[in-house]
């Protein structure tokens, strides 16, 4: 785990305090301060994954995304004090690999870098994983034959009921299914009032296979209407 | 469920009951009593009223009402004095016959003297009431019929006072003078004494003639007779004996003594000599006159008197009687304009056209005139002739009153959009149809309309002159007297169409222009001709477009720098938060002391919380600004609020409070956007678990009523709530001190969020129970 990762923003302070979360866990860290600064450093081979801000002088952090996109192919983190959702998506759709809004959270922070770096390192040929029949959503393969999930790699246990919804989900990606219908085709029975038994068991799937259970990326309620795996 | 809310509810419910409906059960008998009460009332003060202006106006009454002795009245004196002078030409030495009133003509006295009374007397046989008398002269077998002993004796051989020999209500005495030998007549046989000692039982009134004096005595009174001696006509006793009125020679030594009845009785006298004609008594009539005015007066007393107990009623009941006149004007409010108008005027014509054909003309009712009995014009004053008119028909008068009334009513109680009327609603119908029409259409159509009728009657007069000429007038000045005007008119007005056409024209654009700017076209301006009347309307429309253009431009830069600054200032805020927060939680990592720690905690949590807070603001700021993106959609409230519950779950259980949910069980379909709806509905399960009392319940509950969906969380607070604050304001929270964790945006980001998907968000406070209810349209 000596992979270097490179961290850009305008505040050194905030650059700094990265650093020394990161080299805490093992990494290596390498700094700039705006842009330029950015797609100089990003050249050296040993840097593995870039976090980067967004608002920064001489170059901005979604301009130099796009440059360094057309240099390395690499992990991209975009870190931005811009929290709509508008923002995420103009991010994501630059090339960003994942997007974190400031001001983060340092263990969700560590958590998305490290997710990243298995992906990229660890699971190099995903699409030869793709062809061998695994479902793949993100950070998450799912293997229906023999009801494996992974994530990042990592074999996820679960119980056997929330493998089941999670079988529901991860098979039907982006399609809404209420709770009573989850209940139905997993306990196999009619729904009275299920609502809290189905979030209960999601809430722990959340917890075992989301980076930051309380704003999941994978399993999303639909308000008012049902639960679904969103596809990434 | 607890029914602790319940219970509270009903007993509201129960107290707010009598306050909305008054009194309570009591509106269904007393609103009809008093109604009736008011009917009853006003129509028997009216006709008992009317019958007395009709009585007054009409003077039926034989004497002013106050006076009920009969004996006192102007008729008895005429009648007495009547008598009187018949008997003193029987003491002169002339006969009377049936009928034979003009007894001047007998008497051969002297005649200037008489005629110098006449002047003040219009006619001998002044009777004021006869029209008016209500005695039956037909049935002459309610009175005593005698006939003449011998109908066919000459008249020279009768007596002079055979015809009132048989009288029942007089009694007399006359004695002739010297000249005659001072002879005796008398209806009296026996006890002539008790008539000269004026005490005949049953009589009361009695009249002397003596030495050319009269003197009459009223149940044993003296009565004054002459006054201060000279004849003035006004209820006076016409008898000889004034000094302008004094006795012939011929009544020299004539001695009369006449008495009358008490009650006076009904006879008849029969003279068959001059063809079967009778002849009743007088004073028997005069008594049953009064008789009858006084009974007409006690009936209209106890009309008037009942009238006004009912009035009387009515204003006690007043408020209930009001309800059914809305009942009334609820019903009326169907009857078309036309109909009432044609009502009003049928009654009108039935109540009030008898009074006016009873008048000559109007200029008599104008002038206060009107017709007197006894043969003359008389002018009585405006009123009296109002008083008559009005009196004619009295039961025309009441239904004409109570149709005014029912109008009133309806005007009182039903609002002027609310009447129908035929015409109005033709031309209604006319208006509409017409305004569908462009504005220069509508007007060209008018001016064309007063354009046909110029010609119509161009061509109306044309044939008019044609006939005449036809006809023999042959006069080329009629012709261009009438119609050249005509035609000059009609050449004058089509010149005027010409030249409005164009203006007409222009106005449509105009119409067309304020249209597209209305509906949002800036940019393209109205060009109109240059030497057109409306180029400067239109340019100031320009003018006013381009105006409306600067603003609509320069208030978008300022919505959209305001979103901006927000977003900056948010993003300036979090730069150094997020530095805070980064070395908070590398300082937590550190081997501090325990005193250290702590610090670094307290920096921690408050950094939190400023982060919260700092999301908050910005995203109540960009619901301020409208700037909120929404994403609407279909979806069930009910199944929203569980997921919420389910969501949230692991702090209520942890709360000490309990919740109780009340979610019907069938989907509750809305609009909204699922996001932010759950942001509301969190934000006030999160108010309820920061401030509710520790240990209370929270109730949740959703509702469906006339389409519309009702979430509301109640709780009671667990300080005491201030009255009179908008907790749905920015930075407002129940607790003044402002210690608790919370923004003071929660509330107000629900209102926000509720607004922005279309629903509406309101907050009850009473004493320490807070509730909070989002309201949402049902969709099906």
């Amino acid at each position: 785990m000596n992979e270097c990762i490179l961290v850009v923003d305008d505040d050194p302070e905030i650059v700094n305090a990265i650093a020394i979360t990161l080299e805490r866990e093992g990494w290596q860290v390498r700094k700039a301060y705006d842009g330029l600064q950015a797609l100089d450093a990003c050249l050296d081979p040993a840097v593995k994954l870039i976090l980067i801000d967004v608002m920064m002088p001489r170059l901005d952090g979604l301009s130099a995304l796009l440059r360094i996109r057309e240099r390395r192919n690499l992990p991209v983190i975009v870190l931005s004090a811009k929290s709509e959702d508008t923002d995420k998506i103009l991010g994501l759709s630059m090339g960003a690999d994942d997007y974190v809004t400031k001001p983060y959270n340092p263990q969700e922070l560590i958590a998305r870098v490290r997710s990243q770096l298995r992906r990229y390192t660890s699971l190099g040929d995903v699409n030869a994983e793709g062809r061998r029949g695994l479902i793949l959503n993100g950070r998450l393969s799912y293997d229906p034959a023999g009801r494996v999930l992974r994530a990042d790699g990592e074999e996820v246990k679960l119980t056997p009921t929330e493998m089941k919804i999670l079988d529901l989900l991860i098979r039907h990606p982006g399609q809404i299914f209420p709770a009573e219908e989850i209940y139905r085709r997993v306990w196999n029975e009619d729904a009275f009032s299920c609502e809290n038994t189905v979030m209960v068991h999601i809430r722990r799937i959340r917890e075992k296979i989301e980076l930051n259970p309380k704003e999941p990326d994978y399993i999303k309620v639909v308000w008012g209407i049902g639960y679904k795996m969103e596809q990434h | 469920m607890d029914t602790k809310w319940n219970s509270t509810d009903k007993e509201r419910e129960y107290y707010a009951a009598p306050l909305k409906d008054g009194r309570p059960g009591g509106g269904r008998v007393k609103g009809p009593a008093g109604f009736l009460a008011f009917f009853l009332g006003v129509t028997l003060v009216l006709s008992g009223l009317g019958n007395l202006g009709n009585r007054i106006a009409w003077e039926r009454d034989p004497s002013p009402w106050w006076e009920w002795d009969w004996q006192e009245t102007d008729a008895f004196r005429d009648e007495a004095a009547r008598y009187l002078r018949e008997f003193l030409t029987i003491g002169a030495g002339g006969t009377v016959d049936f009928y034979d009133s003009a007894y001047w003509a007998e008497y051969g006295g002297d005649v200037s003297v008489v005629q110098e009374a006449e002047a003040y007397r219009s006619w001998w046989g002044f009777y004021p009431f006869t029209e008016a008398v209500v005695v039956d002269r037909g049935s002459a077998e309610q009175g005593t019929v005698f006939s003449e002993s011998d109908p066919g004796k000459p008249k020279e051989d009768r007596d002079p006072d055979e015809a009132y020999r048989n009288d029942k209500n007089v009694l007399y005495y006359i004695r002739t003078g010297e000249v005659k030998d001072g002879k005796i007549y008398s209806n009296m046989g026996s006890g002539l004494d008790k008539l000269l000692a004026r005490s005949v039982e049953g009589y009361n009134f009695y009249l002397q003639f003596v030495d050319g004096k009269v003197s009459i005595f009223k149940d044993g009174q003296s009565l004054d007779v002459y006054g201060n001696g000279l004849y003035t006509g006004e209820s006076q006793w016409f008898v000889p004996g004034y000094d302008n009125f004094p006795v012939s020679k011929d009544l020299e030594g004539v001695k009369v003594v006449m008495a009358v009845r008490r009650e006076p009785q009904r006879y008849y006298g029969i003279d068959y000599k001059d063809g079967g004609t009778y002849y009743s008594s007088a004073f028997y009539n005069i008594a049953r006159q009064v008789e009858a005015s006084r009974s007409f007066y006690k009936t209209q007393g106890l009309l008037l008197g009942a009238g006004l107990a009912c009035l009387i009623l009515w204003f006690l009941l007043r408020r209930s009687a009001e309800t059914v006149s809305r009942k009334i004007a609820s019903w009326t409010l169907h009857v078309w304009t036309e109909a009432r108008v044609l009502l009003v005027a049928i009654c009108a014509v039935w109540a009030f056209l008898p009074g006016f054909l009873s008048l000559d003309s109007v200029y008599d009712l104008l002038n206060g005139y009107y017709w007197e009995w006894d043969g003359g014009y008389s002018f009585s004053g405006w009123g009296m002739a109002a008083l008559r008119l009005a009196t004619m028909n009295l039961s025309g008068a009441l239904a004409f009153f109570w149709l005014c009334w029912l109008i009133h009513n309806d005007h009182k109680h039903n609002p002027k959009e609310g009447r129908w009327s035929l015409l109005g609603g033709l031309f209604r119908a006319l208006r509409a149809r017409d305004l569908k029409r462009p504005v220069e259409k509508r007007l060209s159509r008018r001016t064309a309309l007063i354009i046909l009728a110029v010609f119509l009657l161009a061509a109306e007069i044309l044939s008019l002159l044609i006939n005449l000429t036809v006809a023999g007038y042959p006069s080329w000045l009629l012709w261009t007297v009438y119609l050249l005007p005509v035609l000059l008119a009609a050449g004058a007005l089509s010149l005027f169409q010409l030249c409005q056409r164009g203006l007409a024209r222009d106005l449509g654009r105009l119409a067309g222009q304020v249209e597209a700017v209305r509906a949002g076209d800036l940019e393209t301006p109205l060009e109109l001709p240059e030497d057109t009347d409306l180029r400067q309307t239109a340019e100031s429309l320009n003018d006013i477009q381009s105006g409306m253009r600067a603003a609509l431009a320069e208030q978008t830069r300022s919505e959209r720098m305001k979103v901006e600054l927000v977003s900056n200032v948010s993003h300036d805020l979090k730069t150094p938060l997020t530095s805070i927060l980064s070395y908070a939680e590398l300082l937590r990592q550190e081997d501090l002391p325990p005193a250290a720690a702590d610090y670094a905690k307290i920096i921690d949590e408050k950094a939190q919380r400023l982060k919260t807070m700092v999301e908050d603001v910005f995203e109540v700021s960009r619901a301020a600004a409208d700037q909120l993106p929404v994403r609407l959609e279909r979806l069930d409230l009910g199944k929203l609020l569980r997921q919420t519950l389910a969501d949230m779950d692991g702090p209520i259980q942890q709360s000490a409070l309990a919740f109780k949910v009340e979610l019907p069980e069938e989907p509750v379909m809305i609009t909204a956007d699922g996001k932010r709806l759950y942001r509301v509905f969190q934000n006030l399960i999160d108010n309820a678990l920061r401030y509710a009392l520790e240990g209370s319940r929270v109730y949740l509950s959703l509702k469906t009523a006339e389409g519309t969906a009702e979430a509301s969380v109640r709780n009671t607070s667990r300080s005491e709530l201030p009255e009179g604050v908008d907790f749905t304001a920015r930075f407002v929270r129940g607790d003044a001190s402002r210690t608790d964790g919370g923004s003071g945006l929660g509330l107000s980001i629900a209102k926000s969020f509720t607004e922005a998907c279309g629903g509406s968000f309101r907050v009850e406070t009473l004493a320490d129970l807070f509730t909070a209810v989002v309201t949402f349209p049902a969709v099906e």
